[in-house]
């Protein structure tokens, strides 16, 4: 294999990596409500942005407080986990205003997509008035790399380190997970609830609790993915986060709505696919995601790795 | 009390409403709505910029647009929706997306476009606002009427057996295809002109015309003001468009409350605004006005 092919698939497997943690934040939810949070993107802006101040970086001089930033100055990872956790605590949140009203009342689960929407609006309105709209960097240095070459050389391809750390947690997170949904009684017991709700309850599964544990960690995975994004690229602006949670969206189909192994095959796919395009055509990357899912969605509506949909009379 | 220019604004977000509402009635959760909307204005700027107008513009150009955006529209959409109708519930919402995107995409990146600042100068055929809220509110009006007419006829109420069973609908012999392809394409018509009515009033057009954010409002437009009516839609584009320039006092929190009433809206308000029990006390209310 040439450096320069070696060097695109590693850069296309570290952003598909960042796309599969968004697109299993949806399929958590996906399989066990049924329902598409869109919210997520918002939740990827807000893990970036914590992680940012988590780190001590000072709100830039258009943010409602110029200048001021946190007492503390976490080391990049712990404040990514914290960022995490904080973006998951706000997910539970969003379940509980957008998502459980309606579904005590069993409302059409339609008005959870635009309810969810609604969330995600406020999420990133409230960043943007907290912090301005305008980007920002971390700080040089900031995951403790400094010890680290900018860029390593792997098989004669040069890539830049970030990127392999990318590619590191998010494959680590995913892998954690998929674990977890497999071994763990937790896991086991969200597997059941996704396949059957009803039975699970019979079972002595207290599926409201597993519901807000699919929205707590789906909310974790877009905090993780918007505090590697930061770190990789920089935050562009609080609305940053809801073109990678529309991206998301395109992968989850690809691979197919409800499906772990598919959401993670899709989001590496996904990342190929646009590390493939040629830089001077790199204005139409944004549309490849979109026009791949409209593709899947009519020739194969079930998704790459999806079960096949039976319509019972 | 609004001046005229949000005037022209909410009637072009009514306009949206029903776009919105047009497949829904049919049982079809489409956001497609944006994507032609920006086909519309993208081609009312291009004709109205490339023939030499001298910044201003006859009324019968402007029709003669709005005539060509219809029939791109019609032709774009019946070419999407025959494969995307196949689809139900929320894959259907997906692939709408999707196309939302890929338009945006394409008008931010053709190179005849305008690229990300768009195109400028657009002429006008009115010189007041006043011309524009007579040409948006007499196409309410026509469409008022028109979704009047379409609620007793044959097809509205195919539309609406669809909305309740599609099975069932398929199985008393109605050509349930054809009708979800009808109401899909008469939604991309009206998106369609009501960007050529948007691109000459707004006097400059770019891709956020037609972008996601427009799918979210359109959309709540209708869950708002109510779906189950086609006045719903209706007072929902009106009052949401009117709700950010109302709340323009507050500031930066304008947008966060507008997300708050998206919110919390379908919460408190599960069948909108405009509900079939308020419809039916209205004509109760008119049946004795009748009668006395």
């Amino acid at each position: 294999m040439s450096a320069a092919l070696l060097q695109i698939l590693l850069n296309g497997a570290a952003s598909g990596g960042v796309y599969a943690l968004v697109a299993l934040g949806y399929t958590l939810i996906f399989s066990v409500l049924g329902v598409i949070n869109f919210a997520q993107g918002a939740l990827f802006s807000l893990g970036g942005y914590l992680t940012f101040l988590l780190m001590g970086g000072r709100i830039g001089v258009n943010g409602a407080l110029p200048g001021w930033h946190l007492p503390v100055a976490l080391p990049f990872w712990m404040a990514l986990l914290l960022a995490a956790i904080g973006a998951g605590v706000v997910a539970l949140l969003v379940e509980r205003v957008a998502f459980a009203p309606l579904r005590r009342r069993g409302a059409d689960p339609l008005l959870s997509l635009i309810t969810s929407l609604g969330a995600g609006v406020v999420l990133v309105n409230l960043l943007q008035i907290l912090m301005g709209a305008e980007g920002y960097a971390f700080p040089a240095g900031a995951a403790a790399l400094e010890g680290l070459p900018e860029a390593l050389l792997i098989g004669g391809a040069r890539i830049r380190t970030v990127q392999v750390v990318l590619l590191l947690i998010s494959a680590g997170a995913v892998a954690a997970l998929t674990v977890w949904l497999e071994r763990s009684r937790t896991g086991q017991a969200m597997r059941a609830v996704a396949e059957d709700p009803t039975a699970a309850r019979l079972m002595g599964i207290h599926s409201g609790a597993i519901v807000r544990l699919a929205f707590l960690l789906s909310g974790m995975l877009a905090g993780l993915g918007g505090g590697l994004i930061g770190l990789s690229v920089s935050l562009a602006g609080p609305y940053f986060g809801i073109s990678f949670g529309l991206k998301g969206l395109a992968v989850l189909v690809l691979g197919g709505l409800g499906s772990v192994p598919g959401a993670i095959a899709g989001g590496l796919l996904m990342g190929l696919a646009e590390a493939l395009i040629p830089s001077a055509a790199s204005g139409w990357r944004d549309a490849l995601a979109f026009a791949v899912l409209f593709a899947v969605l009519v020739l194969r509506p079930s998704g790459l790795l999806g079960r096949r949909l039976q319509e019972k009379v | 009390m609004p001046d005229n220019g949000l005037l022209v604004q909410m009637i072009l977000g009514a306009l949206l409403g029903l776009s919105v509402y047009l497949p829904m009635a049919a049982g079809q959760l489409s956001l497609a709505t944006p994507a032609f909307y920006a086909v519309g204005g993208t081609l009312a700027a291009l004709m109205a910029t490339h023939a030499d107008h001298q910044g201003t513009i006859s009324l019968g150009a402007v029709l003669w647009e709005m005539v060509v955006a219809g029939a791109l529209t019609a032709a774009l959409a019946t070419l999407v929706g025959l494969p995307v109708l196949r689809l139900r519930g929320i894959y259907l919402a997906i692939a709408t997306i999707a196309l939302v995107e890929i338009v945006r995409v394409a008008i931010l990146n053709l190179p005849f476009t305008g690229g990300a600042t768009g195109i400028f100068g657009i002429p006008q055929p009115f010189h007041h606002p006043l011309g524009y809220i007579t040409l948006s509110g007499g196409l309410l009006a026509l469409c008022g009427w028109a979704f009047q007419r379409l609620e007793t006829s044959r097809l509205g109420r195919a539309m609406a057996a669809i909305r309740d069973d599609e099975l069932a609908t398929r199985c008393m012999g109605i050509n349930t295809t054809r009708v979800k392809l009808s109401a899909f394409v008469a939604s991309a018509v009206l998106a369609g002109v009501t960007g050529v009515i948007a691109a000459h009033y707004l006097n400059t057009w770019n891709a956020r015309q037609g972008s996601f954010d427009v799918a979210i409002t359109t959309l709540a437009f209708v869950i708002l003001g109510g779906s189950r009516s086609w006045l719903g839609p209706v007072i929902g584009g009106l009052l949401l468009t009117a709700l950010p320039e109302l709340l323009r006092p507050v500031g930066d929190l304008r947008l966060v409350l507008f997300g708050l009433v998206i919110l919390l809206g379908p919460v408190f308000f599960p069948q909108g605004l405009i509900t079939p029990a308020l419809l039916e006390k209205l004509g109760r209310w008119k049946l004795r006005r009748l009668k006395p």
